[in-house]
């Protein structure tokens, strides 16, 4: 069952990257009976998302490049600038995520506006990661999923703080995460019909990912639960992808 | 010269070349709070960047060994932290005192520590035969500079000179020529070994990045700027390791 060897790639990539976005129900339906998450819960959900990322960063990194280190890193340039861009061209580069509870329309709107925009690199890296090996896509995929969870969790309580049904602000959750599976169709597309896209589109998903756990996800998540937890938590996750990607690669 | 002679100076020589990472903070006079913020982001992105290439080379010869080495590792520095934290008198390090001496002081044994894994690695590879020793002499001499840089990134904006600086780079890249030779002789012994090890030196570091260099960084500097200086450091450094 995990791994569907009759499946179409083109669907399996589907129907992958639609499970990592469907997981973000999984941040917004418990609060309808638990009230709002611990921003300990948070923190480490992020940390184990932000371990996972390294670790599938390091697997591409070391073993998708080969010899093509040139396009490599300037895809990373790329993939750095990318989040940057959008981060900067929004106002979302320094969103502090942690202000559950003094949660105002505009903030909402930017929770919002961040969580769409981070589904489009997130949809290329499962598209590049899966192109590379099956283990390899599915591994990144468990990585975003785990993601999506934290980040539904705070989108969530934004929206339900402001009166939003429990279905529709599930709902909101999920489609925030749409381009994640568009994009990860596409790529994978792209690079089937043209391989020497790959290094480039490597180089860019380990660029973004890369800079996405260090803007975002660590900082966030050392202000959600202090420092030696969310470090345990972080190595742990990484030391299990290198495991993990021993069985694909 | 007899071949161990040769191998402790080859080592030797790539534990100098570490001191040589202290030059460019020739520059840096000025000392603020933003300096040590970016300075620890350019160290945790070399850093993490030297453990993505440690755990390459350590699952090679086996990945099980290199993850139970990189859990001990991280544990390691974990039981250093709580001595550390224990200790009646406060910790002093080249004049510094309190949270930022104690930083300093682990930082240095993080990467002499971390040496030693190293020093195993160039003994087993010079193993193979000492035709392609100067070629693996230069090229861990040029990785040794970025990890040179990384430690005077943590020391050299909280007031420690270059020279010293390049004195505890040197110092922390010793342990390479002792532990290349015994390596060299019994290589067969140290290969088994070196997966657990270079874990051990990849756990140690990750975590020290994790637990020390960026928080400080994201306290006293801003998230992009950190972002982007750890993240080039980072992925740099892979690249530049995998050209060597």
């Amino acid at each position: 069952m995990i791994l569907p060897m009759n499946l179409d790639p083109t669907l399996t990539v589907l129907m992958y990257s639609s499970l990592a976005a469907m997981t973000a129900v999984i941040g917004v339906l418990p609060q309808a009976v638990r009230g709002a998450p611990s921003p300990h819960a948070i923190g480490w959900a992020n940390a184990l998302a932000a371990g996972l990322m390294m670790g599938v960063a390091y697997t591409l990194l070391t073993a998708g490049l080969a010899d093509r280190l040139a396009q490599g890193g300037v895809g990373a340039v790329l993939g750095i600038l990318f989040v940057r861009g959008t981060h900067a061209a929004t106002g979302t580069g320094e969103l502090d995520l942690t202000r559950l509870h003094e949660a105002g329309p505009v903030y909402g709107y930017k929770v919002l506006l961040a969580d769409t925009l981070h589904a489009a690199h997130e949809g290329i890296a499962i598209g590049a990661a899966m192109s590379l090996s099956l283990p390899l896509g599915i591994s990144m995929a468990v990585a975003l999923a785990v993601h999506n969870v934290p980040e539904a969790m705070v989108l969530g309580r934004v929206l339900l703080g402001q009166g939003t049904g429990v279905g529709q602000a599930a709902g909101l959750a999920v489609a925030t995460n749409i381009n994640q599976v568009l994009l990860a169709v596409v790529t994978f597309a792209v690079i089937t019909a043209a391989p020497a896209m790959l290094p480039w589109v490597i180089g860019f998903t380990v660029g973004a990912l890369l800079y996405l756990v260090l803007v975002e996800l660590l900082p966030e998540a050392y202000r959600q639960a202090g420092h030696t937890s969310i470090a345990l938590v972080t190595v742990v996750a990484m030391g299990m992808v290198v495991l993990l990607s021993g069985l694909g690669l | 010269m007899s071949d161990v002679t040769l191998v402790f100076l080859f080592a030797l020589a790539t534990a100098v070349a570490t001191g040589l990472g202290a030059l460019p903070f020739l520059f840096v006079r000025s000392v603020s709070d933003r300096v040590v913020a970016y300075s620890n982001a350019v160290a945790a992105g070399l850093m993490l960047g030297a453990s993505f290439g440690l755990v390459a080379e350590g699952t090679v010869h086996g990945r099980v060994p290199t993850v139970v080495g990189g859990l001990v590792g991280v544990l390691f520095i974990l039981a250093t932290q709580r001595y550390l934290d224990r200790d009646e008198e406060e910790v002093v390090f080249e004049a510094v005192r309190g949270d930022s001496g104690r930083q300093m002081l682990l930082m240095v044994i993080v990467m002499t520590v971390h040496s030693f894994s190293e020093g195993v690695a160039v003994g087993v590879s010079f193993g193979g035969g000492l035709t392609l020793a100067t070629v693996i002499t230069i090229a861990i001499a040029i990785h040794n500079v970025p990890e040179g840089v990384a430690i005077s990134a943590v020391l050299r904006p909280q007031g420690v000179s270059t020279a010293r600086c390049a004195g505890w780079s040197i110092f922390s890249s010793l342990p390479q020529p002792l532990m290349a030779v015994p390596a060299f002789l019994f290589v067969e012994t140290f290969r088994a070994v070196l997966p657990y090890g270079l874990g051990f030196a990849a756990g140690a570091m990750v975590y020290m990045v994790l637990v020390e260099l960026l928080p400080e960084a994201f306290h006293q500097g801003r998230r992009p700027a950190v972002a982007t200086l750890a993240s080039v450091a980072a992925i740099g450094m892979v690249l530049f390791q995998a050209w060597l």
